[in-house]
């Protein structure tokens, strides 16, 4: 053991044991397995999008196309109800965006450096109890339809703009930073709203950041609730318009596939082509964001970890 | 120092109308009024979008109108919950939503912590990197996505598994419409979806660990294997307790969208849950006051999971091996 202590230090290389080599060879095929197993779906869906009729619909299309076509994709980017609900999107994601950084704030803020406030326990069991114990789904609903807020945008909004997890995260990043900040800050006269806005925003990027492309996600990806609280088809966001155009084209292709003649199989493989298409382009925007914002989402988890 | 406490306190009490002691919280709430301020439009939303749909839990009891209200509506006692609990449906319900997120539960649960461990045994750094930067891709991944996804996969026509079974020189069937797939379906897309995604707080927890450790393990003879059974596992066994704790907690509330999503008339003997039959009631069929009671009864036994999820990790805790 000496020995191999003192070769390390002169950097030497070691020799490896056989059972060593016969580990790291198990494992590095492991890994490239699942690597196939996670990168598989994606590769799958994108080339059907664009493979040739007859390879689509013989089951042949795995990792890469076969053929080149983009018929599919001329069909669906013309298609007026794809690019409103990508509006659609945009907007509730950006508004929804926007004001939970501002709530979020306003309501980690006091929490952090209120100081001994009065209802400060009150304060903060009020806003810790909606972790544990929440309305549900359908009172949800009763309640935004009470408000008169169905249909209507600010339903999705108003619904995930702050949950008492993402103010604790915000909260325990706010007390990192150190109180005598604040405490100077306000003997040169600033009020709570200025130092907010003036030292503890700027201070807290990393935070915010991880917050706003959490909420932005969701709102991307979310489609329970638009099914809830969406119901005329303009103000439909990107899932529920995806979700219709994925099952207008199932239907066509299961409809067409019953009978055998050529024209129908054509049309059967658009079917698939066009599903895999509207996916594909549905993801586009969150995969030219990924490689910018994927350090961001591994701070944030961590960050989360800390108060458990 | 007891007795001298108390005689303050009695003071305190004394003095607790006179104007002198009025002015001084008057003064302390003054000096805080920004924070008030500041508390006061977070307190409106909570209260209105957290808070007063709990007082609309109420229509439970209620043959709840949408449009009238319950001033509108007729009270109805326990009506829903005697239905609900009659409902010959009701075990299968109950049966399915405990079995499949127990299945994910206890197969996908262990994943993470498996998957970080062999990642961080790879030598090549780079590899381990873009691994790892792929591995946390399908997180990204709409559920709409993910399950039109899965349709395509399952598709006995076209489907990459149909080609890959008649290849085996097998017959293959549309694998969402047997019911005897579907829990395998479901735990294979969470594993895909999640493994990596959850496996980053085991990374980074990994990353934390003192090298010296690994040092003195090498110098005392342990091999590769012993060195992860006796300083990686323990590294990571606290975390592990608190997220599986963690996790019990929401386990109901979880796979809600995909289950959704996956059902159709043929699996709906093993797709049908709490969760997803409290949707259809209040949302397809339009009675919300049954479909609230459905919603309370399994926020119920989400309620019961936890608390037990708590006794058993004190218990734990207090056993804890490392």
């Amino acid at each position: 053991m000496k020995q191999k202590a003192n070769q390390r230090k002169s950097g030497e290389y070691i020799r490896r044991s056989r059972g060593d080599r016969i580990a790291d060879i198990i494992i590095n095929i492991w890994m490239i397995i699942l690597l196939c197993f996670f990168l598989y779906p994606l590769l799958n869906m994108i080339s059907i999008s664009v493979s040739a009729d007859s390879a689509v619909l013989g089951a042949q299309v795995t990792f890469f196309p076969i053929g080149f076509q983009t018929s599919a994709y001329s069909s669906i980017l013309t298609s007026p109800d794809l690019w409103r609900s990508f509006g659609n999107t945009i907007f509730v994601a950006g508004i929804g965006c926007g004001l939970s950084l501002i709530g979020l704030s306003m309501a980690a803020y006091p929490l952090a450096f209120g100081g001994k406030f009065y209802g400060r326990k009150l304060y903060n069991i009020f806003i810790l109890f909606t972790m544990w114990f929440q309305g549900g789904m359908i009172p949800t609903f009763l309640t935004m339809t009470r408000l008169g807020l169905h249909n209507t945008f600010w339903s999705l909004i108003f619904n995930s703009l702050m949950s008492a997890y993402y103010v604790v995260i915000v909260r325990s990043y706010f007390e990192s930073i150190p109180i005598s900040i604040v405490e100077s800050a306000h003997l040169d006269g600033a009020n709570d709203f200025r130092i907010l806005l003036q030292l503890i925003i700027p201070l807290s990027k990393p935070v915010l950041a991880t917050v706003a492309l959490w909420v932005i996600v969701s709102h991307w990806n979310d489609y329970l609730y638009p099914l809830m609280f969406i119901s005329s088809r303009e103000k439909y966001t990107l899932q529920l318009v995806l979700k219709e155009m994925v099952l207008n084209a199932e239907t066509s292709t299961m409809n067409i596939s019953m009978s055998t003649s050529s024209g129908s199989n054509i049309a059967a493989a658009l079917g698939q082509q066009t599903k895999n298409a509207v996916l594909v382009v549905a993801m586009i925007p969150m995969c030219i964001l990924y490689p910018f914002v994927q350090r961001y989402f591994v701070g944030g988890v961590m960050l989360g970890s800390v108060k458990g | 120092m007891v007795k001298t406490g108390k005689t303050a306190e009695h003071k305190g009490l004394s003095v607790i109308n006179s104007p002198r002691r009025r002015q001084l919280i008057w003064n302390r709430i003054w000096r805080s009024r920004y924070i008030y301020l500041m508390i006061l439009p977070v307190v409106a939303y909570f209260i209105i979008f957290k808070y007063v749909p709990m007082w609309f839990l109420r229509s439970g009891f209620y043959d709840y109108k949408l449009l009238k209200g319950f001033e509108g509506s007729k009270m109805v006692g326990f009506k829903w919950f005697e239905r609900l609990l009659t409902n010959p449906d009701l075990f299968r319900y109950i049966k399915n939503t405990l079995t499949l997120n127990f299945a994910a539960l206890f197969i996908l649960f262990p994943q993470p912590l498996i998957f970080a461990l062999l990642l961080n045994e790879l030598r090549n750094k780079k590899f381990m990197k873009g691994i790892q930067t792929i591995s946390y891709l399908p997180h990204f991944v709409s559920t709409v996505v993910l399950v039109s996804m899965i349709t395509t996969l399952c598709s006995p026509s076209i489907g990459t598994i149909a080609r890959f079974v008649k290849l085996m020189g097998g017959t293959p069937v549309n694998y969402l419409s047997e019911p005897r797939y579907f829990v395998m379906i479901n735990v294979i897309s969470g594993f895909w979806q999640s493994v990596g995604w959850d496996a980053v707080i085991y990374i980074s927890t990994l990353a934390g660990i003192d090298q010296v450790l690994y040092e003195a393990a090498k110098i005392d003879g342990a091999n590769r294997f012993q060195q992860v059974l006796h300083v990686s596992l323990p590294g990571l066994a606290n975390t592990f307790v608190l997220l599986l704790i963690m996790q019990v907690g929401q386990l109901l509330n979880v796979n809600f969208e995909k289950v959704y999503l996956l059902q159709n008339t043929l699996n709906l003997s093993v797709s049908e849950m709490l969760p997803t039959f409290t949707y259809k009631t209040g949302m397809e069929s339009h009675n919300y006051g049954y479909a609230t009671a459905a919603g309370l009864f399994n926020s119920v036994i989400s309620l019961i999971l936890v608390v037990i999820a708590n006794m058993v990790s004190r218990k734990v805790n207090e056993i804890s091996l490392f």
